[in-house]
């Protein structure tokens, strides 16, 4: 009983990672139809910017984390204008473009933080609540949860009670009907990948110091992004951020019985599998033909 | 007519002799490059007849290292020479695909990308966890080149001959294929895939054909590969590898038979320049294909029709999207 | 007996009936005209048919066999060809490569005759086979051009060799005629006459209403997916629900 508590409270402080970046690449690829391979790289830059503002030169923990937000925001930025709109009509030549940011943000990481061991950011949130004597989340896991949800918060917010959120999903919808309405596509998105890039530069920060940090780090991302994404259904936020906590609660209890590399696996056979019996995932609707 | 077949004729011969002088004057790590360079050939060729109907898979990589596994561990399990591991590797190859292509197939587009990267990683990450038979991370070793007839073919010049034959032997079919009724219903099946339906192909027969045969050929490049390198790792068949195929394919013009294969030699010559900068190698690399994609979308290969088209003869080639929305 | 008989279809698209409870019957050798305003159903009947869409309630019968939501191939198998409303060739290939891409049922090759050659019979076969429609169809002499330099018109018939390449029986026509100019329409209308008077029945979506009534000898009239009229063309001319729905849908 214990144990599943402390399962649970873990998994969903993982889901609440899972969620923030799934969160973004379903937004991206929603608005403009393009997979963003870089994805996983835009966390592990949002985790780099932690480890040398804030475990190397001493800045803030908090301070630093907004810079890891505008960066990663701008890093995303430039490439919807560089990269995404002039291939707009074509996702897969976007695809391979993100292929491409991919490469260059792992070697920029390299060069920046050598190619030795991975990194680590000591926590600087100390302590852990102690509930009911046998429940121990450390203070730092905490406020990762917060913050998390704190932002999917806002972002669900914006989606549903904004113009431009509204805007947004109709893009999302349907491009082509959107731009006859007159919403501006380069606009909406501009703002969708800098939401996008917003949360997984959040993500990456808050993971920075829960985890190792690597240029590497990225595949994994990627691995569970694709994975949430699927099993939630490809157009759906609510569903991303539902199968967000559902895989890290699935993927933390295969994890402590049969390790990572076989919950993996799994996640890989169940998102097959979802793609085969339900493609469009556990919260999408059906399309018409 | 006959002015063409002689110009073939002497275009061809004069290629073999290059085929077969050029190891000679290369120095010996440059031989073993030769190797790779031609094996990848065939990697590259053997992703084209799967990117023929349209859907851009992500595990051919790893079908390679099915193809490679299997050579691996028929050779050291029950000492089968290479005559046997090279199309059996294949085989298992297609044989894996021809399996895959039930979930596979029932996606296109994007959710076939995602679900092809997801069938091979999870077959990769199989390798990894399960180390009997598979080595783990650490892989295999010991498996060697056949001895016939007294030479050994442990040699980097007889081993890149025997590759030569091979990887000719692929290409020739590769190409059969392509420029057959068959390849012309592949092409039917991407570009218009309704009209072709209503001719009575069967779209799903088609995609699944190209993508088994182009795993079957994927598969006997692993085999290749493995008898040379003598190790095979997970890790040699991972996102990695498979975004050098697409930049070998996608540099070299995925519109024409032998666009790829300038790519991957174009690619690999390059490669050799920029030895010196192995740090920020993959970011060259990703900027190239950032560039190729935004400024030569169909690769080296269509330059010679761009320069005729500037200066005035001949028309500049169509430029079709990768993908239709 | 009819060739085919549309039993009682109905299609839905969510919410949207496209087809409510549709019956007709299409007799050998005619050719049928199926018209109404934009958004009728016409496109969708045409594509329950074919089986690019499984009607969501009816049959549809075929020669005795009942067809609705087979896959198109095997449809196409069972001999019947639909055309595009869109034209839809190969722009990048040849005249010639365009109709063989038809041959696929009655040319079928597999991988090792391909490979080596050894279909050369059944390659020579098919090749007789397109040139003879080409020749039927007036295009032979451009056989070698690329489809993207025909004009309209001959693209167009181009379209139709494709289908005929594939020795149909039954012949589905989406508005052959849209774009084209009265000289091109006049011979499209030769063409048609023609492919008929081969013994392929032939069903013709079109809005344009001198060929339809110059061509069909039986029009089925649809209107906002119901089944408005059925009659010869001086029947459906005449007729003042027919009229009210163009003009209506002129408004
Ligand atoms: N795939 C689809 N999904 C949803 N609605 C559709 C689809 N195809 C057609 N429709 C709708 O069905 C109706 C009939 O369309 P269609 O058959 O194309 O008409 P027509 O060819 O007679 O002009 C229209 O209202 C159209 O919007
Ligand atoms: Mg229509």
């Amino acid at each position: 009983m214990e144990l599943i508590l402390q399962f649970i409270i873990n998994g969903l402080i993982q889901g609440g990672f899972f969620a923030l970046f799934a969160v973004g690449l379903v937004l991206i690829f929603g608005v403009m139809s393009v997979v963003n391979f870089a994805h996983g790289e835009l966390v592990m830059i949002g985790a780099y910017t932690i480890w040398l503002l804030h475990a190397q030169n001493g800045f803030g923990f908090i301070p630093a984390i907004f810079v890891a937000v505008m960066l990663v925001t701008i890093i995303g930025l430039l490439m919807e204008r560089f990269l995404f709109r002039p291939t707009r009509d074509d996702p897969l030549a976007g695809l391979i473009c993100s292929i491409g940011v991919l490469f260059i943000l792992q070697v920029v990481a390299t060069l920046v933080g050598g190619d030795g061991p991975s990194k680590q950011v000591p926590p600087p949130f100390h302590g852990t609540l102690v509930l009911f004597d046998f429940l121990r989340i450390p203070y730092q896991r905490i406020f990762s949860l917060v913050v998390s949800v704190g932002a999917l918060s806002l972002l669900w917010y914006f989606l549903t009670r904004t113009k431009l959120g509204w805007a947004l999903r109709a893009v999302a919808l349907d491009r082509e009907a959107a731009a006859l309405q007159g919403i501006n596509i380069n606009r909406i998105s501009m703002i969708a990948i800098g939401v996008g890039g917003a949360l997984a530069g959040l993500a990456g920060a808050l993971m920075a110091p829960l985890t190792n940090i690597n240029p590497h780090m990225g595949h994994n991302v990627i691995i569970t992004a694709f994975i949430v994404t699927i099993v939630g259904g490809v157009g759906s936020l609510s569903g991303a951020v539902l199968a967000a906590v559902l895989y890290a609660l699935f993927h933390t209890f295969v994890t402590v019985y049969f390790g990572g590399t076989v919950a993996t696996i799994c996640g890989l056979i169940l998102m097959v599998v979802v793609l085969i019996v339900k493609p469009t995932g556990i919260m999408g609707v059906r399309v018409s033909e | 007519m006959m002015n063409s077949l002689v110009k073939k004729i002497m275009f061809g011969a004069g290629l073999l002799l290059v085929l077969i002088a050029v190891p000679h004057f290369l120095k010996f790590h440059h031989q073993d490059l030769l190797i790779f360079l031609t094996i990848n050939v065939l990697v590259v060729a053997s992703y084209r007849i799967v990117t023929l109907t349209g859907e851009w898979s992500l595990i051919h990589a790893v079908m390679m290292g099915v193809g490679g596994y299997t050579a691996t561990l028929l050779f050291k399990n029950y000492e089968l020479g290479m005559w046997f591991t090279l199309p059996l590797a294949g085989g298992v190859s297609a044989l894996i695909a021809a399996i895959l292509c039930f979930p596979l197939f029932r996606m296109t587009q994007f959710y076939f990308l995602i679900g092809s990267f997801a069938a091979g990683e999870a077959i990769r990450l199989t390798w990894i966890q399960y180390v009997n038979p598979f080595g783990g991370t650490g892989g295999l070793s010991g498996v060697e080149p056949p001895i016939i007839g007294g030479i050994d073919f442990l040699d980097a010049i007889p081993y890149y001959y025997l590759t030569l034959v091979v990887v000719s032997i692929c290409l020739f079919i590769l190409y059969r294929i392509e420029n057959s009724r068959i390849g012309l219903t592949l092409h039917a099946v991407h570009w218009k895939a309704a009209l072709a339906e209503s001719v009575g192909v069967d779209t799903w027969r088609y995609r699944a054909l190209a993508f088994i045969v182009g795993s079957f050929f994927v598969g006997v490049a692993g085999g290749l590969k493995v008898h040379y390198l003598g190790t095979i790792t997970p890790n040699q068949f991972g996102v990695g590898y498979m975004v050098f195929i697409l930049i070998w394919v996608i540099v070299g013009g995925y519109n024409k038979f032998y666009g790829p294969v300038i790519g991957v030699i174009v690619l690999t010559m390059f490669d050799e320049s920029i030895r010196g900068f192995d740090e920020i190698r993959p970011a060259i690399y990703g900027a190239m294909l950032i560039v190729s994609i935004l400024f030569l979308p169909l690769g080296l290969e269509s330059i010679p029709a761009k320069l005729k088209a500037w200066f005035g003869v001949g028309s500049a080639p169509d430029e079709p999207p990768l993908t239709d929305k | 007996m009819p060739v085919l008989e549309i039993k009682n279809v109905t299609k839905q698209f969510g919410g949207l009936t496209a087809l409510n409870d549709i019956s007709f019957n299409i007799e050998e050798g005619e050719i049928r005209g199926l018209i109404g305003p934009n958004g009728a159903g016409k496109s969708t009947m045409f594509k329950n048919i074919a089986g690019f869409y499984a009607p969501t309630k009816g049959s549809i019968v075929y020669q005795g066999k009942q067809i609705e939501g087979k896959k198109p191939h095997t449809i196409s198998e069972l001999g019947i060809v639909r055309t595009f409303q869109e034209t839809t060739l190969f722009q990048e290939l040849t005249v010639f490569e365009n109709a063989l891409v038809g041959c696929h049922i009655n040319a079928r090759t597999d991988l090792f005759s391909a490979i080596f050659g050894l279909d050369r019979k059944k390659q020579k076969a098919a090749e007789e086979k397109v040139m003879e429609v080409l020749d039927f169809m007036g295009l032979s002499d451009r056989k070698n051009q690329l489809a993207s330099e025909l004009p309209l018109g001959s693209q167009r018939a181009l379209a139709i060799s494709v289908a005929l390449v594939s020795e149909p029986k039954l012949m589905l026509m989406d508005e052959p005629f849209a774009g084209m100019n009265p000289e091109e329409t006049n011979h499209m209308m030769d063409l048609t006459r023609k492919v008929r008077e081969s013994g392929i029945t032939i069903v013709l979506v079109e809005h344009d209403m001198k060929a339809v009534m110059g061509l069909c000898h039986y029009l089925t009239v649809l209107n906002f997916g119901q089944l408005l009229a059925e009659g010869t063309p001086e029947e459906i001319r005449n007729n003042d629900k027919v009229i009210e729905a163009y003009l209506g849908g002129a408004n």
